[in-house]
């Protein structure tokens, strides 16, 4: 029996016995999974997105495997709340699944070849796994067909294309070193397909399901950067949105694995952490439905799995660069300024200057204008002044 | 009225004049103006290289730095919080500062402390020589001999020397490349914690031929390929270089003629012992005969008008 | 008094070379005969010793030394100065040092015209000029003591191996306050003994008696050393914001900075003598003598030009025409500083204003008020511009600055009452003297009021 049956989620949902408390966990955390730029998160409420979950129809999910290690599976598989079983494959027809599908061998094949007739144009391909292209790509073979075939034919009849995991987002793993089997991923091999990279080793399965689920109720597939990453998890830096950043800021670093730095949770720069340059929402969004548990929150410096520069190719323990688009406000400028001048100072200098001016000019009036004289100076006319008195 | 003979006079303006001379000569040769001004760095002159293309601002060197120093963290402006001095001061001997150019968003970082100059001006203007170029070429301060007259932040061209306004007892505080504890730790607190070696310790030679293989292996990187501090004010044992030019980052243009070569014209025997030789016979010369003089008014008023002279 | 006659000249000047011929000046005649006015200084008697305007100054003398003397118990300089770190030095080293010593240089400037010069009709000017000088130098140095952060560090004068010889500062701390304590006192000293010769007790009188001519037998030897320390420390003066570099204003900024506050510190030296002995004359109505105020300006008028040539020139060679005539704020104060300096020079020049009182008065005020402008804005408004910090005064730095003027102000009218200084014509000496034997029947004096010895 395949899994392509028609008919809303929210049907699906109540024929498989899913409690609506289930879903709504599930939307709630949807929602802080992607607090910006996914159209489906953006509601009120986890009420309203069930709502909007409920009424779309389940897409057909084809899911190809080529050279993967089935992380991107096992990130899936790992979400407990809820779980595969009662939720996933309720939000999404899995027509086609190596990993999980029942069938195998024939039947498997006779299933791929049902799902892409019956969906034609429809569905969505979930491609897991780079692709080699060396030698004319024998390095991966389907049913004897090599991988380029597979591709081009099933993401040829598909809706979108989700490259899930970095592997199938630009080669990956496979992809490193010498790449011996000409390792790429998929938006290297298809040109006129809607692509979605989701890339990370594994990446986090909220953001696959927030994509899928947006192409699901509203058809269209969230923002992207030039990367075809959606924005909505990959547009900041690790760096950016660390919990440890204030460790970084202040120059507390675990420098040795077990110092007392690293026991304290102070930031891993030193120890080779790519946050800095890399692209990633693990900071936010962490694995294993626990908080804390992603790498740099368990005391690993990232490794930057998701960029293609950066993953596989600069090593663990070596310091990446820290680009600073928008240093901190917190550092003192180059000439502060300094100094205070105070009114009353001010006012009481320019009193005595005054003062002093007037009685200058005052006494210069009482020297006589003429060469020569040698009187008393202010002695005519009897004006007594200073110095009738006398100091 | 006192009427001098040649003799008399000779012997007495001799004697006058060599005890001055020997005076004079023994006081200034007895001070160590040696202690004053070195023109060269000395052969084991240690300093540090700062670049800008590797700092990232993370402050590390100015924490230690107030650790090591055993200095109370500024934490004025941040309310209590956070180390965040505002410049440097009195509990700050090393600061990170920020540029950012708002129009291009160029931004660098710079650190400051003392430049250890080679010929400081500090050193040459500070009457007791509070302020010593000391071992390694090292500027450091004793308190024993400052009279608290901030001569030295008066002629700092880096503006460097900060004062304890708000003490009783003021001192002058400033990096000293934390020689008090070079022996135990090899080098100053803010190279040894720097993540990612944007500034780095050891001899002033060594680190001037680093950083022109530096800019020699980066061309197009650094600012005019140029090292600051190589020639400026006589060159400094605190080296920088920078992706931006030098102004923006605080340091100034600066000639390559140290500060305190303006006052050595004519050298220390010449402006104390000399000159003042040679005025003081001029004057008592012209004096002497005016003298004469006036012995005639002040006898010619008292016979006349029986008036004594006024002096 | 018997004089080898080969010595004698007809009009007593003395031999060789006239002194004032390279100069280009017209020498003065020497004899105090030639003097019709000014003879000798007389004390001043009319006035009694405290008056409202006396208490007024002593007013702020009390003031101020209160303020400061909460420094020397347990305040800080904070609590009473604006003073930051980038203008360390705030208005007593800048302007009770640098700038008040320069009037008070006139002890200098008439010491060296009539004793070197041998302009002998400034002698009857001497004393006033000593007791200035006298009074600015010794505020100047308590403004010192009051603005230094650690004084009780000061015992390393007397340490000659701590000495640094190389800075300015050095040779000022030291050379001011021997010049002050021993030279300038010592300069004064004839005027004390004066008023002790005429002391009621015979036991002074025999003790003025065996000192006075020993006394008098070293005048010639130590004065000139009078001359000697004041041009090094004025010129040390100069040279102390050689070392601020290029935090003064290249208008200002120069090597030559030593040798034109030197200069500057001769030409305020005369101003403020014509001033303080015009305004004395004024307040104690006394008679001016236009001869020896007009020989003081005209000394000072001819130092003037030869600063300015000095002062140009230097502006010129070093090329910075273009900044004096900017018309920014600098430059403006530039040309406001040397005009200051500048008119006083050239109105002098005329014979005739020479001997007309107001202009006298009004052009060495003028010339005292651009001499210490010259001496002041180096320190501080020309001073690290572009710093984008100020200063200005806090108001009990500035009650002390007035205490310290207020205090010469005041010292100066207690001395003039008490001791013979101030110029006067003959008739005055002998009314003095009358009133002095009326006040004290026990003086025992001859015909000419002179009091009688043994």
């Amino acid at each position: 029996m395949t899994y392509a049956e028609t008919g809303s989620i929210g049907d699906a949902l109540l024929r498989s016995g899913v409690s609506r408390r289930v879903l709504l966990e599930f939307a709630g955390k949807l929602m802080v999974a992607a607090p910006a730029g996914l159209a489906l998160a953006a509601q009120w409420s986890p009420e309203a997105v069930a709502e909007e979950i409920a009424k779309a129809r389940r897409p057909s999910v084809i899911w190809l495997h080529f050279q993967d290690c089935t992380g991107c599976t096992e990130t899936l598989l790992r979400a407990s709340k809820p779980d595969l079983g009662d939720l996933i494959l309720n939000l999404i027809s899995l027509d086609y699944h190596e990993t999980v599908m029942a069938a195998s061998g024939k039947q498997a094949e006779a299933a791929l070849r049902d799902a892409m007739t019956q969906n034609a144009g429809k569905y969505i391909c979930v491609v897991e796994g780079s692709i080699p292209t060396k030698d004319q790509g024998i390095y991966m073979k389907l049913a004897g067909r090599p991988a380029l075939e597979v591709l081009a034919d099933v993401a040829g009849k598909a809706a979108a294309v989700i490259a899930i995991g970095s592997c199938a987002s630009w080669g990956g793993v496979p992809s490193a070193g010498i790449n011996p089997t000409g390792a790429v991923g998929v938006d290297a091999l298809l040109k006129d397909k809607p692509i979605v990279n989701v890339p990370g080793c594994p990446p986090n399965p909220y953001t696959f399901l927030g994509v899928v689920l947006q192409y699901a109720t509203a058809g269209t597939l969230p923002a992207l950067d030039a990367e075809k990453r959606p924005l909505f998890a990959f547009d900041r830096y690790i760096h950016d949105h660390c919990p440890r950043r204030a460790h970084f800021d202040a120059g507390r670093f675990a420098r040795q694995f077990g110092d007392e730095g690293h026991r304290h949770g102070y930031c891993l720069y030193p120890l080779g952490c790519k946050g800095p340059i890399t692209h990633a929402g693990c900071s936010t969004r962490h694995f294993n439905e626990l908080p804390e548990v992603w790498p740099i929150g368990i005391g690993a410096p990232c490794v930057g799995c998701t960029e293609r520069n950066v993953a596989f190719k600069i090593p663990i323990f070596e310091t990446s660069a820290v680009p600073a688009p928008t240093p901190s406000a917190q550092y003192p400028e180059i000439r502060p300024e300094t100094g205070t001048v105070s009114a009353v100072a001010t006012g009481i200098v320019g009193a005595v200057v005054g003062a002093l001016a007037g009685a200058a000019y005052v006494a210069s009036k009482r020297f006589s204008k003429v060469a020569g004289d040698e009187a008393v100076p202010g002695a005519p006319a009897g004006d007594g002044g200073k110095g009738g008195k006398g100091v | 009225m006192i009427l001098l003979s040649r003799r008399h006079l000779l012997r007495t303006v001799g004697t006058g004049l060599s005890t001055a001379a020997v005076g004079g000569a023994a006081a200034v040769a007895a001070a160590p103006a040696a202690l004053a001004a070195p023109r060269t760095a000395p052969a084991d002159a240690v300093g540090m290289l700062y670049d800008t293309t590797k700092c990232i601002g993370c402050k590390a060197c100015v924490a230690e730095c107030a650790k090591v120093n055993d200095l109370v963290p500024d934490t004025e402006l941040s309310g209590g919080l956070w180390q965040m001095p505002a410049d440097l001061n009195t509990q700050t001997k090393n600061i990170i500062k920020l540029w950012a150019d708002p129009a291009t968003g160029q931004t660098s970082f710079v650190k400051r402390q003392c430049m250890h100059c080679v010929d400081p001006a500090c050193v040459s203007g500070c009457p007791f020589n509070a302020l010593q170029k000391g071992a390694l070429g090292i500027v450091g301060w004793d308190g024993a001999r400052c009279i608290g007259c901030r001569y030295c932040e008066v002629s700092c061209p880096f503006e460097i020397p900060k004062f304890e306004w708000k003490k009783f007892n003021p001192k002058i505080v400033k990096c000293e490349l934390c020689r008090h504890v070079l022996d135990r730790d090899g080098q100053p607190g803010c190279t040894r914690v720097c993540p990612t070696g944007a500034v780095v310790f050891g001899r002033r030679t060594d680190l001037l031929a680093d950083a022109k293989a530096r800019v020699a292996a980066h061309p197009g990187t650094y600012h005019l390929d140029h090292v600051y501090g190589e020639t400026e004010a006589g060159g400094t044992q605190v080296l920088y270089l920078s992706h931006v030019p030098f102004e923006k980052l605080g340091l100034p243009a600066l000639p390559d003629r140290s500060v305190p070569t303006g006052l050595r014209h004519g050298g220390v025997a010449l402006k104390l012992i000399a000159l003042p030789v040679v005025l003081y016979g001029v004057f008592l010369g012209f004096f002497r005969r005016n003298w004469k003089v006036h012995e005639e008014e002040a006898a010619r008023l008292k016979a006349e008008k029986g008036l004594e002279e006024q002096l | 008094m018997a004089r080898p006659a080969s010595r004698a000249t007809p009009l007593g000047v003395p031999l060789g070379v006239p002194l004032g011929a390279p100069l280009g000046v017209p020498l003065a005649p020497p004899h105090a005969s030639v003097i019709h006015r000014w003879q000798r200084g007389v004390s001043v008697r009319e006035v009694p010793l405290v008056t409202p305007w006396f208490l007024l100054f002593a007013g702020f003398f009390v003031v101020g030394t209160a303020i400061a003397a909460f420094r020397l118990f347990g305040g800080s300089l904070a609590s009473f100065a604006a003073m930051t770190d980038v203008y360390a030095w705030g208005v007593w080293k800048t302007f009770n040092v640098m700038a008040l010593t320069a009037l008070g240089s006139s002890a200098l400037a008439v010491g060296l015209a009539a004793w070197v010069l041998g302009r002998h009709r400034l002698h009857s000017v001497m004393r006033t000029a000593l007791v200035t000088s006298f009074l600015f130098y010794t505020t100047a140095l308590l403004g010192l003591l009051t603005d230094v952060g650690r004084p009780w560090n000061f015992w390393n004068l007397r340490l000659p191996w701590r000495w640094n010889t190389e800075s300015a500062l050095w040779e000022v701390a030291l050379a001011m306050p021997v010049y002050c304590a021993l030279f300038l006192l010592y300069e004064n000293g004839p005027m004390v003994v004066e008023k002790l010769w005429n002391a009621r007790s015979d036991r002074v009188r025999g003790w003025v008696r065996t000192w006075h001519p020993r006394i008098r037998k070293t005048y010639p030897f130590v004065v000139p050393f009078a001359y000697v320390l004041p041009i090094i420390h004025q010129s040390s003066l100069g040279g102390l914001m050689v070392l601020a570099g290029h935090k003064v204003h290249p208008l200002w900024q120069t090597d030559l900075l030593p040798l034109l506050y030197l200069v500057q510190a001769l030409i305020c030296g005369f101003g403020s003598v014509i001033v303080v002995l015009m305004t004395s004359c004024l307040v104690w109505r006394r008679p001016l003598d236009v001869k020896v105020l007009g020989e003081l300006a005209n000394l000072m008028s001819w130092t003037t030009l030869g600063w300015l040539v000095l002062r140009l020139g230097d502006v010129v060679v070093r090329g910075r025409v273009g900044d004096a005539l900017a018309m920014d704020a600098f430059g403006v104060l530039f040309l406001a500083e040397t005009a200051a300096v500048a008119v006083p020079a050239l109105v002098l020049r005329s014979a005739h204003l020479r001997e007309t009182p107001r202009a006298l008065y009004t052009m060495a005020l003028l010339a005292c008020l651009g001499g210490i402008a010259y001496r002041f804005i180096p320190t501080t408004l020309a001073y690290a511009p572009g710093a984008g910090s100020t200063y200005f005064p806090a108001v009990p730095e500035i009650v002390i600055t007035l205490g310290l003027v207020a205090t010469v102000v005041g010292a100066f009218s207690l001395v003039v009452k008490r001791f013979a200084v101030l110029p006067a014509p003959l008739e005055s000496w002998h009314h003095a003297v009358e009133h002095d034997s009326h006040a004290h029947p026990s003086h025992r004096s001859d015909a000419h009021g002179h009091a009688v010895h043994d």
